[in-house]
Parts: C-alpha cells; sequence; structure tokens
C-alpha cells in the first residue's frame, strides 16, 4: 500500500539530497545536479512504498554514497580536490594577514609607547614573507605603509594551493585511467 | 524458484554488481529504485540503493548505459536506463567470464580434501 509523503518527510529527503549534494562539488555542476535530480526522485517513490524513514535507511551513508560516485567520476584511488585547494587559498591570506597585520601592530605600539622622536621609523617585515614597513610617527600618532606579500609568498601561496588540492591530479595526461570493467564486473 | 538470502559476500556483490546491472536493463528499460527493487526480487534483499545508483553512473559514464528522463506522475522526473552497443559488448563478455570464473571455482571446490586431511593429521 502507498505510503504519504507529508512534508516532513520531504523535509528528511531534501536534507540528505543536500548533504550528498555538499559532498559531491568536486563533480562537474551538471554531473552534480544530475546526480542530486535522480537520488530525490528515487527516494521519495521509495519512500511512497517503503515509507521515508525506510527509504533512508536503504540508501546508507551519504558519505559512502557520495565517495562512490566521485569514484563513479573520476575511478577509484587517490584523486584532486577543488574543494580543499579552494578552501586553502582561501583561508590562508587571511590568516597570514592576521599574523602580519599583528606583527605590525606590535612595532607600532611600540614606536607610539617609548620616547621616540618624531620621523620615519623602518622595520624590515617578517622576513621573507612582506617587503619592509615604514612608520611615519608624527606627535605620538603613528602610521604606516609597504608590508605587501613577496614575490616568494605569492609562490608558498600558489604552491600551497596547488599541493593542498593535489591538483596536478586534474591535468587530463596524469588522470588515473579508468579500469577496463573486468569480465565478470 | 527464487532464494531470498538476507546476505551476500559484499566483496563478492560488488564484482558481479555491473554486470547484474546490465543483465537487469537488457531485460528492461528501468529507472534506479526499480533496478534496486528488482535486483532484491532476485535474491539480493540486502543490496543498498547507494551502492546501485553510483554503479548505474559509472556504467552511464563508460557508455555501456545511455538515459533519459520521463515525467512521472508521483513525483520528478525518473531517468531511466538502457542498455548500449558497448553495454550489449560488456554484458556478452562479462557472461562469458563469468561462466569460466564459475567452472574454475567448481573446478576447485569439487576436489576431495581426504588427501590433505590425512596429511594434516
Amino acid at each position: 500500500m502507498p505510503n504519504t509523503v507529508s512534508w516532513y518527510d520531504r523535509l528528511r529527503v531534501e536534507r540528505v539530497v543536500w548533504s550528498l549534494d555538499q559532498r559531491l562539488y568536486d563533480l562537474p555542476s551538471r554531473t552534480r545536479i544530475a546526480h542530486r535530480r535522480e537520488v530525490r526522485a528515487n527516494l521519495l517513490t521509495a519512500a511512497t512504498e517503503v515509507g521515508a524513514g525506510e527509504a533512508l535507511r536503504r540508501l546508507g551513508s551519504v558519505r559512502d554514497l557520495a565517495e562512490q560516485y566521485r569514484d563513479a567520476e573520476f575511478g577509484e584511488g587517490p584523486r584532486h580536490s577543488w574543494l580543499a585547494a579552494a578552501l586553502f587559498a582561501l583561508t590562508t591570506p587571511l590568516i597570514l594577514n592576521f599574523f602580519l597585520s599583528e606583527a605590525a601592530n606590535a612595532y607600532q605600539q611600540a614606536i607610539t609607547t617609548g620616547t621616540h622622536t618624531d620621523g620615519s621609523y623602518t622595520w624590515g617585515g617578517v622576513t621573507w614573507l612582506q617587503s619592509p614597513l615604514t612608520f611615519a610617527l608624527h606627535q605620538g600618532q603613528a602610521t604606516h605603509v609597504g608590508g605587501a606579500y613577496t614575490p616568494l609568498t605569492y609562490v608558498l601561496l600558489v604552491g600551497g594551493t596547488i599541493a593542498c588540492g593535489r591538483l596536478w591530479r586534474a591535468l587530463p595526461h596524469r588522470r588515473t585511467p579508468r579500469p577496463a570493467m573486468p569480465a565478470a564486473n | 524458484m527464487v532464494v531470498v538470502t538476507s546476505s551476500h559476500d559484499p566483496q563478492l556483490l560488488k564484482g558481479v554488481l555491473s554486470l547484474l546491472l546490465l543483465h537487469l536493463l537488457a531485460e528492461q528499460e528501468s529507472y534506479g529504485y526499480e533496478v534496486v527493487q528488482r535486483l532484491q526480487g532476485a535474491g539480493f534483499a540486502d543490496v543498498l540503493e547507494g551502492t546501485v545508483y553510483p554503479a548505474l553512473a559509472r556504467l552511464e559514464r563508460e557508455g555501456r548505459l545511455a538515459s533519459r528522463l520521463v515525467a512521472s506522475s508521483s513525483g520528478p522526473a525518473r531517468k531511466y536506463y538502457r542498455l548500449t552497443g558497448a553495454g550489449h559488448v560488456a554484458l556478452a563478455a562479462g557472461g562469458a567470464g563469468w561462466a569460466r570464473h564459475v567452472a574454475a571455482v567448481e573446478a576447485v571446490l569439487s576436489r576431495p580434501l581426504s588427501a590433505t586431511l590425512q596429511k594434516g593429521s
């Protein structure tokens, strides 16, 4: 006997579909959307037949399902992750800026609270990571210019992004070849 | 008669799942949940939907299945799968491979164990 799928059941299904979708961001968007729609349609059909709880139980772990979809797309084994690369590229400059700014503020506080005369002071900045900073002190108030990233910092950011996302695996000629289907597979 | 068993060796099942899917879809065009129901009806009661859907996606990506969306009166459009020419070739090769595999396993398992047991004792 068909079950009625309530709004609550639909919400449960949507939560699982959304959770799956979040784990498929490394897939091409068209493929990801197709998987999302297919799983939703199948879950709603199953929910009308066996109930939403049983339908969701029989789907299994969302994490495993997403992993198998990624295996189906990219082949089994290690692969690149655009998500990890983007996470590194976005968060590392934020953290780096915070610490560089804290270091500059510490230097500025030192020259404003000390018995320094008005004038300009130069601090070399964090070695290798940023250009020198020049502080102008005038009647106890300090301003500063400089402190930009050095080319090495940009190289490290790009290198870190590539390493974190294992992006060399995304190169077409480095992509792990999909194993041919064995005789009984 | 269909023997419904509640547990299969997952590794063994994983090895033959593609072959089973190809055969079921060669019999009849189906959508994901329907394929699962047919698998369960054939005795694979413990097959999870979460195992079958990615396997269908992989076969489609390999060009062994083609799909089309069919509107459903009871919900979102369903994705129906059918075999392509490459799928029929893979099914034939897989079936022959499976028959060879079963014959080889049968040949080993049918050997008498008495001689070995006597040596061990």
